[in-house]
């Protein structure tokens, strides 16, 4: 993984940030036409998008005068990771309401 | 990162529902599959979960269907996420769907999450699997 200058989870703890990678999903936008999504004008919404850029969420594109940004979605891979820690957690706690549930059957 | 943001897990226990229902919602059975708390299926309830290091939980129930639902917030002011457990009769058991769901990087534990970005994911992971294993050494 390329080192990113802002780490993923400072990236996503702003709701704006999350709703513009939502947004692209949908596939590669210039910034006039992300801000049509979002009330708070244009420079707001290039600030965010160098927020994701240095996150490595998102790259950069020059298509003509404009710029296309494209959602680049593999440092998620981290929040994943975050995410499938508490998966673990809960399997096993499941496993162990199974060895209670048999425990109480019996007794 | 909406569709992200919820972990859920289904299990079948050859157990009716009452049987699970019990093991979810009373304190001293609880304790045995998962930590020590005094839940009671009441909407409004406030409880603690005393998760170990990681210190007692705030939780306050937010649904109750008796034997089909129990939703609570959990961890609030932490994690502050919220859990429910779907219960679903068949073939004479249960089906138990677990929903952890509302992560969010903001919470502090999100953001403890994020500082130790800085030190590298690998110590985050550690620090997290360290947790979990001791919850669930006060499980077992």
């Amino acid at each position: 993984m390329t080192t990113a200058e802002i780490d993923i989870f400072s990236a996503l703890a702003n709701p704006v940030r999350r709703d513009i990678l939502a947004a692209l999903r949908e596939g590669p936008s210039p910034v006039t036409q992300l801000s049509r999504h979002f009330p708070i004008g244009r420079p707001a919404v290039s600030e965010h998008l160098q927020v994701l850029r240095r996150a490595g969420l998102v790259r950069e594109e020059p298509r003509g005068r404009e710029r296309y940004y494209h959602l680049d979605p593999r440092p998620l891979k981290q929040v994943d990771l975050w995410l499938e820690s508490f998966t673990a957690y809960w399997s096993d706690r499941l496993r162990a309401l199974e060895t209670v549930l048999e425990q109480e059957k019996q007794s | 990162m909406k569709d992200g943001d919820f972990i859920e897990l289904e299990h079948f226990y050859p157990h009716p529902p009452a049987a699970v229902w019990r093991a979810l919602t009373t304190p001293e059975m609880q304790a045995r599959w998962w930590v020590a708390g005094d839940i009671k299926p009441v909407v409004g309830h406030r409880f603690e979960l005393d998760m170990g290091t990681y210190g007692k939980q705030a939780c306050e129930v937010i649904e109750v269907v008796p034997e089909r639902l129990i939703r609570y917030t959990f961890a609030i002011g932490t994690l502050d996420t919220v859990i429910s457990w779907r219960l679903r009769p068949e073939n004479g058991g249960t089906r138990l769907i677990l929903r952890h769901e509302e992560f969010d990087l903001g919470t502090p534990l999100g953001r403890q999450a994020r500082e130790g970005m800085g030190r590298g994911w690998p110590d985050v992971l550690d620090r997290m699997s360290r947790f979990l294993a001791s919850a669930t050494e006060k499980a077992d």
